[in-house]
């Protein structure tokens, strides 16, 4: 009997070495329970935010009495108020996610072992998870819950869906975008084989929102070197489109278009503040995610 | 031309369309791959098209080229010099081999003489040929020497005689004896092919020859013996082995001078020579032996192949003839290590005094001032005719005039075959006298009294004239004032041609005149022997002078210390006072050719064997040495030519050239059979094939892409350098 939902992507030895780990937000977020990141809204809390002339119905409580004997004014002391994060995985399951070059998963199956991952140090942080998955269309919308329990059903769903035939991340984007209200924290993983600036375009909606963003950009090895030995008729996986080509004579001039590919969506996502970063399906998952968190966390300080 | 030596295996050049028809076929058998990028792999394939159709046609080309060299060299291709003969049939062959037999074809290598390593290949030439091939064999020194001059199929004898050949002590001249060699080649017009085989040691001077009679040539329309054709430059072909060393070491002397000229007892002498050097700069210590003992050695720093100027000094020696050497150390070349010459010293120089007593007193006494001497003579005029008058160095007529017609004629003959005439005149000899003498400087017109006021005058050497045969110096003891004092004086007409004035007394008194006649001299004075006409028999000039016009005379005279081998001379020039009966003998003991010219003029034919020449006179049996020849150091600088300038010289447009026998062999084979060039082929497929290789796995990949460039951590971070 076959593994399902977490325990299909990840193993205890794994599960282990993702424990202590955390993933923060860089920005202020808006949760519905009270936790580690900063909230948008004012509250009780013990970190001081700052001052505000009393008004009536305040609590006298709040009163700063020290400002009030220096000034004779009434000012009440603001805390900022601390909360839970919320962080949507967005799954893609376009053709193109469909590939392996051999030994190494496809990238799509990489990708859900990812937001296994991901998933996973959320709920151990405490903090909420929900799941959009998309393909030609958006498939299915997850809410955030921080309970492993949903966790585990959010990914025995993904288990159920394989690689679509075509790809419409750009539109299913900004319908997400549009249908997350509060502060969040969005976590793309997808190879963004798709429109270029339509997709930047919708990475920017999501920044307008004002969620906290991160691109998992996921491609395979070969993906990047075409380090093929031998000339084949290639298919392209969600078109269908056919073409001979030897790889080893066209090498360089790929490798060219596929790093100013990279560099494009690097240089955009720099520009948003948003967190990018390429995911080569050859690196263990737990390597790449407790060195992604831990860059995180160093660069955060 | 190019030949197939299998062309068979041309066949196999079909096979040089497998790149193509493997490139075809490859491109219909495909595999469908899935692939996510497949827009990038278009465009890459946009952008690279070009490029990979350019790459793809030299890949083709390299894999074509490589199976059409692999096949033409299992087609083994044969490149032939010569387009005569067909492949399959062979047509007779006419062969001249030259020998160079200079002296310096002795030269010692590490595997032998040069000599026997140019007839060792000599022999191999002709062992190789085929039956029905004929050879000619010629040996070139100073004048071609035909071993086999006709053309001949006994292979055999040509080898026997090659073998017996001996090297000559000569230089050569291989321009006359290819001449030979080629005119003995074109006697038959129907054979295809000829070939001339110059062995040589590939010294530069044997080949001069060519260069000069092309300028020659050119100079003058005017066909020499010697010469060769265009035709026969351009169509025949040459072959050469330069067997001699490339960097050769020798030293020798070259030429040898001894002053003075006349060598007399007891006087020390010294040498000139010139010492040769071939190759570098050395310290060369050369010896003088004499007698085969040595009396003389000195070290001289030698500059590289060139000429080095050496002096050596000599102490007296005892009378007679001396047999000298001189020698250089012991070399490769050991021909030209020792120098042969003579040093002919005398006792004392004869001087036959002709006049009476009272006329000649003075001058007795100063050519001979001990009584003993005998190297004076007195004699009156009547006694002229019985005196053998070559027996003497000089002769003075002191007042002797008038004199028999018949010993005029022979004072003349004398004075031509180089003796010395001195006359004084006197009161006895009226100035018509001197008429039936033709040999004077210039005939007296007077005889004129001098006033006792004018008396005193100082003797004046006249400088030299240009072009002046006779001359005289003056040359005084020291301390000795020239001043006589003149009683009476003959005065001269016009000089005779050839005469000058030498001393005049005053400004103007001509007192002693000279004239060339012949190979000898004669002097003549203005005042007599005695002291009746001058004080000069009183002063203390009188005496230096006599012995100077004596050794003057005798100076011109002298025979040379060497001759140069080969040399064709008078008899007189080599062999003075030689008579018919006279025994002269060669080194080799055979008697010199010696022949009359006419007129009882003797001209030796040809000295062709280097040594000492000895002469045995009918009067006394015992032979002296009286010539040293040598041979001819042409040679002995020697200077390698390279095959470059032996073709530039010779004008053989069909000319190859070897260091080594087996190199020569090597040559032989190509031109006649051909050149395989199937290992070349194989070289190129190889250099091909790796060429493929490195193209195909090296150039294709040499260039990074961009994601190559980029750098990415383990956390996904892109860093773009």
């Amino acid at each position: 009997m076959s593994a399902e939902g977490i325990g299909a992507y990840l193993n205890p030895a794994q599960m282990a070495k993702l424990n202590r780990l955390a993933l923060n937000s860089r920005y202020v977020v808006e949760g519905t329970l009270a936790g580690r990141h900063r909230s948008a809204q004012k509250g009780a809390s013990t970190e001081f935010a700052d001052h505000r002339s009393y008004m009536p119905g305040d609590d006298l409580k709040r009163i700063d009495w020290k400002v009030l004997g220096r000034t004779d004014k009434y000012y009440v002391r603001r805390y900022q108020d601390e909360t839970n994060l919320r962080v949507y995985l967005l799954v893609d399951r376009s053709g193109s996610m469909n590939y392996s070059s051999g030994t190494h998963k496809t990238k799509f199956n990489y990708a859900c072992t990812l937001a296994a991952a991901i998933g996973y140090v959320v709920l151990k942080a405490r903090d909420a998870v929900g799941m959009y998955i998309y393909g030609e269309k958006m498939d299915a919308a997850l809410p955030c819950k921080n309970s492993f329990n949903e966790l585990n059903n959010a990914l025995k769903i993904l288990q159920g869906y394989k690689p679509a035939k075509g790809t419409a991340g750009a539109d299913v984007m900004h319908q997400i975008a549009e249908s997350i209200n509060r502060r969040a924290m969005i976590v793309i993983i997808s190879d963004l084989l798709d429109d270029q600036p339509e997709l930047i375009k919708a990475i920017a909606h999501f920044r307008k929102n004002l969620h906290d963003v991160i691109v998992f950009h996921t491609l395979d090895p070969i993906e990047l070197s075409l380090d093929l030995r031998s000339g084949a008729e290639f298919e392209d996986l969600e078109t269908g489109e056919r073409m001979i080509a030897d790889p080893r004579a066209m090498a360089k001039e790929y490798k060219d278009l596929m790093g100013a590919f990279i560099e494009d969506y690097r240089k955009a996502c720099s520009e948003m503040k948003v967190d990018y970063r390429l995911v080569r399906t050859d690196e263990p998952v737990d390597t790449f995610v407790r060195a992604y968190l831990e860059e995180r966390k160093r660069l955060s300080r | 031309m190019l030949f197939v030596a299998n062309p068979a295996f041309l066949w196999a050049l079909t096979a040089a369309a497998i790149p193509l028809m493997l490139h075809l076929f490859q491109r219909r058998k495909t595999v469908v791959t899935p692939f996510p990028t497949l827009r990038f792999l278009k465009a890459a394939q946009k952008r690279s098209s070009s490029r990979i159709r350019f790459e793809n046609f030299l890949l083709w080309l390299l894999r074509t080229l490589l199976i059409l060299t692999l096949v033409f060299a299992f087609a083994l291709p044969v490149l032939r010099a010569t387009g005569n003969a067909s492949w399959f049939s062979r047509t007779s062959r006419d062969v001249a081999i030259v020998l160079d037999a200079s002296y310096s074809m002795n030269y010692e290598l590490e595997r032998g003489k040069v000599w026997d390593i140019c007839k060792d290949a000599a022999a191999a030439i002709i062992g190789g040929l085929l039956a029905g091939d004929r050879v000619c064999v010629y040996a070139a020194a100073e004048t071609p020497l035909p071993v086999i001059e006709k053309l001949t199929t006994e292979h055999a004898a040509a080898v026997q005689a090659v073998r017996a050949l001996p090297s000559l002590p000569t230089s050569s001249k291989l321009d006359q004896a290819v001449a030979l060699a080629l005119r003995a080649l074109n006697q038959e017009k129907n054979r295809r092919e000829k070939e001339v085989y110059i062995l040589t040691d590939g010294q530069a001077l044997p080949w001069h020859g060519f260069r000069d009679a092309a300028q020659k040539e050119e100079a003058s329309a005017d066909a020499s013996p010697f010469a060769i054709t265009r035709e026969q430059r351009e169509k025949t072909a040459f072959f050469t082995l330069l067997a001699g060393a490339q960097q050769p070491d020798n030293a020798c002397a070259t030429d040898v001078k001894v002053t003075p000229l006349l060598l007399l007892a007891g006087q020390p002498a010294r040498l000139s020579a010139r010492l040769s050097r071939s190759g570098p700069a050395k310290a060369v210590t050369v010896s003088v032996e004499v007698d085969g003992q040595e009396r003389a050695r000195r070290a001289v720093d030698t500059e590289p192949d060139t000429e080095t100027a050496v002096e050596l000094a000599l102490g007296g020696l005892e009378p007679g003839v001396h047999v000298a050497k001189l020698l250089t150390p012991q070399d490769a070349l050991p021909d030209d290590d020792a120098f042969l010459f003579l040093l002919r010293v005398r006792k004392q120089l004869p001087a036959l005094v002709v006049g009476p007593q009272e006329a000649t007193r003075y001058l007795r006494a100063a050519l001979a001032p001990g009584a003993a001497d005998e190297s004076v003579r007195q004699a009156d005029a009547a006694e002229l005719d019985g005196i053998d008058l070559r027996d003497f160095q000089a002769v003075f007529l002191c007042d002797a005039l008038p004199l028999s017609g018949q010993s005029v004629l022979r004072i003349e003959e004398y004075v031509k075959t180089g003796g010395v005439l001195i006359v004084f005149p006197g009161d006895r000899s009226d100035v018509s006298d001197f008429a039936a003498l033709t040999l004077l400087p210039a005939q007296p017109k007077a005889v004129a009294d001098i006033p006792t006021e004018l008396a005193a005058r100082p003797l004046k050497r006249i400088p030299n004239q240009k072009d002046q045969v006779v001359t005289f110096n003056l040359s005084l003891p020291p301390g000795t004032v020239p001043l006589v004092a003149l009683k009476r004086v003959q005065t001269f007409g016009d000089l005779a041609e050839g005469g000058a004035v030498l001393v005049t007394a005053g400004d103007d008194t001509p007192f002693m005149l000279g004239r060339a006649v012949g190979r000898g001299r004669v002097f003549q004075f203005a005042v007599s022997a005695n002291r009746d006409w001058s004080t000069f028999p009183l002063t203390a000039l009188f005496l230096p002078v006599s012995h100077q016009l004596i050794r003057q005379g005798a100076g011109a005279s002298v025979q040379p210390p060497h001759l140069v081998l080969g040399a064709n001379i008078p008899v007189n020039d080599a062999l003075p006072n030689y008579r018919e009966d006279d025994a002269v003998a060669t080194p080799g003991g055979a008697p010199l050719a010696i022949r009359d010219s006419g007129n009882r003029t003797f001209v030796i034919e040809e000295l062709a064997e280097p040594g000492l020449y000895t002469r045995a006179k009918a009067s006394a049996g015992q032979p002296e040495p009286v010539l040293a020849v040598n041979t001819d150091r042409g040679e002995s600088l020697l200077t390698p030519a390279t095959p470059e300038e032996i073709a530039e010289w010779t004008g053989f447009k069909r000319l190859l050239s070897a260091r080594e026998p087996e190199e020569l062999a090597r040559l032989i084979d190509e031109f006649r059979n051909g050149r395989s060039l199937a290992e070349l082929f194989l070289w190129l497929a190889f250099l091909l094939a790796v060429t493929e290789w490195w193209f195909a796995n090296h150039i294709l990949r040499s260039k990074a892409g961009a994601t190559e460039r980029m750098k990415v951590d383990l956390a996904g971070k892109v860093i773009t350098s």
